[in-house]
């Protein structure tokens, strides 16, 4: 398998703090990479270095071959990188249909076009009956839907999913589970930062674990559980047992 | 929020009525009112591409409305030129010159934008007070009359300048029409809504924020020239005048923002209402109708934050839904 992305000893601080510092890792086409740490690890951060909001102050980011760093994010967006934010933006004077179409529109000019493609995006994600409702009218969950339709509609190779989970009940983590396993199943690269370990098992296939700006673990989810370095910064002791034996 | 299908209908309607009205109104007085309103619905409707669908929010258009004033002018006195011709250039000039204000203006975001732009349209007022030898200081010049002289823009009635300025307000709202369809319409409001998100799926935002304000300046220059020829007078307090900028921003506001006739409403509403204060009141204790107009605009920001536009479209979407719920 390729190579989709490759994050090479990437750092970035804000005055005194070192918010990333020489984080290196690689994300294989079609696989599911989760990026998970304590709050303040520097895992948004990252997704903001990658995506071309912030400028890293050392290291290099490298998206199906093609350097991303000095990008600005509007040119990342059009190299097939595409995120959600873990606060959702969305238009919200706009309809759902109307917010899909500004993301299908990097990809053609025509109205009707852009129309048609995000409507296919918005039933993709199980929006269709609400399309033409003002997206300040939704839920968080459909939110949530409507900002990965929205970053589907510009055709990305590589989707970052920031924190898409927070403030969801269960029945509704499981959807966005499933739909995770869906884009997946579409070719999708996909880079997750998440604080639920049940969902991260579910659907990463490689975790990358993030404490004060560092990179302190990095295996398959069964291998990162275990680690006692990972349980001590992040995961509580309390779940080492548990997560070794409910692991898939 | 946008009323699409019958906003072109309506428009069309609008015009061909308004068309018909010097046929009817022969007063100078009241045609003098409808030029007004008119001509602030245009700089209102060039104002509001920049101001209402990317909600930024200038208080310096007058920059650009002194430029075009300025440009055709001095064209017209010093060279001969044709305020026909003059009014494209000043348009280009305006145009040219939203490029460095914009360069700096927008690295600032909301009420820093503000007043970034409220200094540009200041500034270039000083530099015509002060730099008598180009442009007359602040004394101003007269337009020479020619009297009826179509060629130079200069008309002996009042309902041919009417005509001029009707074709401009349906010029931009032709422009803007045709730019809430299209990509960058959505583009538009999307960088009004969340510029962090609207770089997220691809919008080159400074590219598009540079490029309507260079169209809602050029658009606003025309207005100057216009209003030059209209009143044969030009001096800097006029031409760069903050009521001009306030005055595009506010019917825009009460008519409502992003939306197609939200600057027209918006003036007809606020000119009509002060011409009739001025009438009814002006007599009386003076500036007593300022007050009450002031009055009248606080409410109506007060109880329709949206505007009359986005009320209508309110009321709208809640008789399309309630058959569907009910």
């Amino acid at each position: 398998m390729a190579d989709a992305l490759i994050v090479t000893n990437l750092g970035k601080r804000f005055g005194g703090l070192r918010a990333v510092q020489d984080v290196s890792f690689t994300v294989r086409e079609n696989e599911t990479l989760a990026l998970i740490g304590p709050n303040g690890a520097g895992k948004t951060t990252a997704f903001n270095l990658i995506m071309g909001f912030y400028r890293p102050d050392t290291g290099s980011v490298s998206a199906f071959g093609r350097e991303m760093v000095g990008l600005r994010p509007h040119d990342v967006c059009a190299h097939g990188l595409a995120r959600t934010f873990q606060v959702a933006k969305p238009f919200g004077g706009m309809t759902v249909v109307e917010n899909v179409m500004t993301g299908a529109f990097l990809r053609t000019r025509r109205p009707d076009a852009a129309r048609a493609k995000a409507r296919d995006a918005v039933d993709f994600v199980g929006l269709s009956t609400r399309e033409n409702r003002p997206a300040r009218d939704l839920t968080t969950i459909d939110q949530r839907r409507l900002e990965m339709a929205r970053a589907l509609a510009t055709e990305p190779r590589l989707l970052l999913l920031d924190e898409v989970m927070a403030g969801l009940n269960p029945a509704e983590v499981d959807q966005a589970v499933a739909l995770i396993g869906k884009l997946s199943g579409r070719g999708l690269t996909i880079v997750i930062v998440e604080h639920l370990m049940r969902a991260i098992m579910a659907v990463a296939r490689h975790i990358v674990v993030l404490d004060h700006g560092q990179k302190i673990a990095e295996g398959s989810p069964q291998e990162v559980v275990a680690n006692p370095e990972v349980i001590r910064a992040y995961l509580g002791s309390s779940y080492a047992p548990a997560a070794a034996g409910a692991a898939p | 929020m946008r009323l699409r299908g019958w906003g072109g209908l309506m428009l069309a309607l609008v015009i061909a009525a308004m068309s018909g009205l010097p046929l009817v109104v022969k007063s100078p007085f009241a045609l003098d009112i409808l030029i007004r309103i008119l001509l602030f619905a245009f700089i209102g409707t060039a104002w509001n591409l920049l101001g209402g669908y990317a909600r930024q929010f200038s208080l310096g258009h007058a920059a650009f409305f002194g430029l075009g004033a300025y440009t055709s002018t001095l064209l017209q006195i010093d060279f001969g030129i044709s305020p026909w011709i003059g009014m494209f250039a000043g348009g280009v000039v305006a145009m040219l010159a939203s490029l460095p204000i914009g360069w700096l203006c927008f690295r600032l975001r909301g009420p820093y934008f503000t007043i970034a732009t409220i200094a540009t349209a200041q500034v270039l007022m000083l530099i015509f007070l002060k730099f008598r030898d180009f442009a007359w200081g602040a004394e101003g010049t007269t337009i020479p009359n020619l009297g009826d002289a179509p060629l130079m823009m200069q008309f002996e009635g009042k309902a041919p300048y009417y005509y001029i300025v009707l074709g401009l307000l349906a010029a931009a709202l032709g422009i803007t029409a045709w730019i809430e369809r299209s990509r960058i319409g959505y583009y538009l409001v999307a960088i009004g809504e969340e510029e962090d998100a609207a770089e997220a799926v691809g919008i080159d935002v400074p590219r598009i924020k540079r490029d309507i304000y260079m169209i809602s300046s050029f658009l606003t220059a025309l207005a100057g020239t216009f209003y030059t020829q209209y009143i044969y007078f030009i001096d800097p307090q006029t031409a760069f005048n903050f009521s001009i900028s306030i005055e595009a921003a506010l019917v825009s506001i009460v008519g409502g923002v992003g939306t197609l006739l939200g600057p027209l409403i918006g003036t007809v509403l606020l000119e009509t209402t002060s011409a009739l204060l001025q009438s009814w009141l002006g007599n009386s204790v003076g500036g007593v109708q300022l007050t009450v107009y002031s009055l009248i605009l606080m409410a109506v920001i007060l109880w329709r934050p949206t505007g009359i536009m986005g009320y209508a479209a309110e009321v709208y979407a809640r008789r399309r839904q309630s058959p569907a719920s009910g």
